[in-house]
């Protein structure tokens, strides 16, 4: 069980992160959302007790990261952004240094160690020196090393970046694997990848959250219109008619002449119609062939965009505030 | 502690630093037996340790401080530390100690010319000991000295040069005012090899290497809050 309380994390007049707060329950997988520089990372370091946070309170299965340190970090396992490790030890080296320092009994640690080894796939390359493993390896070493000592709560920041397709459907299936036993944070900025991971979302945008849901609902939330999108045959060009004859339909868009005399269009109607059924009716008697039709989907990404577009309008009416926010930025980078 | 320091003093042979260290404390140590020892034909060893920590150390301590910070801050390792349940103070003595274990080696292949030298005379072994006592307090204080300094900078190449700064200047610094020999770490070094334990030199000598370790413990702590 984490809980975040109020958590304000300021460098210098810049507000990194804004009076945040959310719970996360035990054996839940969630994923946290946002554009680059949102503050996802800071978010992170400061629940693994690497930052301090300038106010509030961030609590990990009852103890504050803060005051009993030793027990809260005890229950975390991290992997931070840029995969941070040694390159002079060997990947079992390595895993059990971690091991060490994360107070594994010394009974038990060949075992875990041996245990995360085999879980992340690590067998072949385990006695080689991290500095020849290939990007992905370096990646599961890292993973490796978050998982050892079976800890609670996982916190992985950016866990796919610079990996291969083939790669990235491996970690995302040990990662939902994990979900069953752990409480799992990713952060990530493929929206994909959390809608099909994450139980659910917090999408957070210059340092406050805008949203916390599953991600269906915030696919459902994002959808104003139903689109369907046609693909017909129509040598009378009755297609054009169609508006008088199915009133509820707002707008009719040619977007395609295809080679082999089919159009294709799309059909916007309001969100609470379905047309499928009635298309299918009206058509053939107009004397249109249907080649294809479907129902365009909402996805993560119009929620997200759509969210981080009214929070950016709702802040900045005028120029000045672009400005502001231009120059906020600037002061970010120079911090970095 | 012990975890840390395991892995440091390990990662000194898995990388060329731990036999650079030593070659070079061996290099300049013969170079002076033969100076000084062989040259006078005395059983002396004193000038011999004298003049090695005098050159030696300033090579050997920069080489093994430097990365102990600024290496994992720029690699980012750092993150895996200080998440990790362990203490700020156990991962700074952990280090601590790794380099301090590395002037001990040295230390102990350099007992080879006293053995040489007793074939042909009598060596004081009480001196012998009290002289490499006092070149261990001197590299423990300066390494406290290089750990503060890689803690400082994520550079090693600046935190090297900031430690061998500080362990230069006090000698010309002198020249100005009397009050820089108190942190120049040689001049403290001069009476052990007669055989003398001065309280006064011990004590400036621990003060220094504790201040150090406190003030590297402190910065990084600190470092959580504004970072």
């Amino acid at each position: 069980m984490i809980e975040v309380r109020n958590v304000t994390k300021k460098y210098g007049s810049t507000i990194a992160v804004d009076n945040i707060s959310f719970d996360v329950k035990d054996g839940e997988v969630v994923g946290f959302l946002g554009p680059n520089g949102a503050g996802k990372s800071t978010t992170m370091n400061m629940i693994t007790g690497f930052i301090e946070p300038t106010s509030g309170q961030i609590i990990i299965n009852g103890n504050d990261i803060s005051k009993r340190p030793r027990m809260a970090k005890k229950d975390i396992g991290y992997m931070p952004e840029n995969v941070p490790l040694y390159y002079e030890l060997t990947a079992k080296e390595f895993i059990t240094y971690m091991a060490e320092l994360k107070l594994v009994k010394r009974n038990e640690r060949k075992e875990q160690v041996e245990k995360v080894i085999k879980e992340t796939g690590l067998e072949e390359v385990k006695n080689k020196l991290i500095r020849n493993l290939s990007r992905g390896y370096k990646q599961r070493v890292s993973m490796a090393g978050a998982l050892v000592g079976n800890p609670d709560v996982i916190i992985l920041d950016e866990p796919t970046v610079g990996l291969d397709p083939k790669q990235i459907t491996e970690i995302r299936s040990l990662i939902k694997e994990l979900g069953k036993k752990h409480t799992v944070i990713l952060s990530s900025h493929i929206l994909s990848e959390v809608s099909q991971i994450c139980e659910r979302v917090i999408i957070i945008n210059k340092g406050k959250i805008i949203a916390i849901d599953t991600p269906e609902n915030l696919e459902k939330s994002a959808l104003e219109k139903n689109s369907i999108s046609l693909t017909v045959e129509d040598s009378k060009n009755n297609m054009t008619k169609l508006k008088e004859k199915i009133k509820e339909i707002d707008a009719i868009e040619l977007v395609k002449d295809n080679e082999d005399g089919t159009k294709q269009y799309i059909i916007t109607t309001s969100a609470k119609v379905d047309l499928r059924k009635k298309l299918f009716e009206i058509l053939p008697k107009e004397e249109i062939v249907i080649f294809e039709l479907k129902k365009t989907e909402t996805t993560l990404e119009d929620a997200f965009i759509k969210l981080i577009d009214t929070t950016k309008n709702a802040k900045n009416d005028g120029t000045e505030g672009k400005k502001e926010i231009k120059q906020d930025n600037k002061k970010k980078e120079e911090k970095k | 502690m012990w975890t840390v320091f395991k892995k440091e003093f390990k990662s000194y042979f898995l990388s060329p630093i731990g036999y650079v260290a030593i070659g070079i404390f061996m290099l300049m140590y013969s170079i002076f037996f033969y100076l000084t020892t062989i040259t006078y034909g005395s059983v002396f060893m004193g000038d011999l340790y004298y003049a090695t920590a005098r050159y030696g150390l300033l090579i050997m301590i920069p080489l093994l401080t430097m990365r102990m910070f600024a290496e994992e801050r720029k690699s980012g390792t750092e993150q895996l530390l200080l998440t990790s349940p362990r203490s700020v103070t156990s991962i700074v003595l952990g280090k601590f100690f790794a380099a301090v274990a590395v002037i001990l080696i040295t230390l102990i292949f350099s007992i080879v010319y006293p053995v040489i030298i007793s074939f042909f005379g009598n060596v004081n072994i009480l001196t012998l000991i009290v002289t490499m006592l006092g070149f261990l307090l001197v590299a423990m204080a300066a390494i406290s000295i290089g750990m503060l300094a890689s803690s400082i900078t994520e550079n090693q190449i600046i935190a090297a040069i900031i430690t061998i700064v500080v362990l230069v200047a006090p000698w010309f610094l002198v020249d100005i005012s009397t009050i820089f020999s108190s942190i120049d770490l040689i001049d403290k070094f001069i009476k052990f090899p007669s055989g003398l334990i001065s309280i006064a030199d011990l004590v400036s000598l621990l003060s220094i290497t504790v201040m150090c370790i406190l003030i590297t413990i402190i910065l990084i702590k600190r470092r959580k809050m504004v970072k």
